[in-house]
């Protein structure tokens, strides 16, 4: 149990140089060969955990609003 | 769906909770979307008192319980179960007592941390144990998202 810290810009620099150039053979480069987007998870973490909670729900929201949509048009 | 709302107003009511599954990996940089807030809660009697009347107005009901079966929302009813899937008027919120793979609340809260976020200050399973979380549950959606989790963890581990 402790406060979450956020990243500082070395260790945010750090993560970035670790997802743009992943170690061979490491976790990282075979969630990239798994299809994840690494540059999207660089785009994240240059968010703060507020940020991230604000696109997500406006996510949510959009694709509430299509499927609302969506529904009308079939009727 | 408004789980923004769901999070504040559990907060504002003082329920004692952590942010699990796909929110907290959202929280910890998930690029992942999910369509369900999953809390794991507090068994003590005023918590699920304050949980029940905290989630009472949005009119909480079992997502797969018949339409024409009733179901009261008390703090009754959470005493008598560890796993609520309950569809309300923000959207689909899964309530769990216990976390396969980490524990009880006592365990879950003590792997997790307090962030900023939802315009307040909520728990959320720590990384490393939101992993274990999703490994230990073993379904296909929740190993999907390891990759990309434990990327987040390595690309943050210090040198």
């Amino acid at each position: 149990m402790r406060q979450y810290h956020p990243l500082t810009p070395a260790e945010l620099a750090r993560a970035e140089e670790r997802l743009c150039h992943p170690t061979p053979g490491g976790r990282i480069e075979a969630a990239q060969r798994f299809g994840i987007d690494l540059t999207l998870l660089i785009e994240q973490l240059r968010l703060t955990p507020a940020e991230r909670v604000r696109r997500m729900h406006e996510v949510c929201q959009a694709a509430e609003q299509m499927r609302g949509a969506a529904r009308r048009d079939r009727k | 769906m408004n789980f923004v709302t769901a999070v504040q107003t559990l907060v504002d009511a003082g329920v004692d909770f952590v942010i699990i599954g796909g929110w907290s990996a959202i929280l910890h940089g998930s690029s992942h979307t999910t369509n369900d807030l999953d809390l794991c809660f507090s068994r003590q009697s005023e918590n699920l008192k304050c949980l029940a009347q905290a989630l009472a107005a949005f009119h909480p009901r079992l997502r797969d319980l018949p339409g024409n079966l009733p179901f009261v929302w008390d703090e009754v009813t959470l005493r008598n179960g560890t796993v609520f899937t309950l569809s309300t008027d923000l959207g689909a919120i899964d309530l769990l007592a216990e976390v396969t793979g980490v524990g009880d609340f006592d365990k879950v809260k003590a792997h997790s941390e307090l962030i900023q976020a939802f315009d307040r200050s909520v728990w959320t399973l720590d990384l490393p144990s939101l992993i274990r979380a999703k490994r230990a549950a073993g379904r296909e959606k929740d190993l999907r998202v390891l990759p990309e989790l434990e990327s987040l963890l390595d690309a943050r581990e210090p040198e």
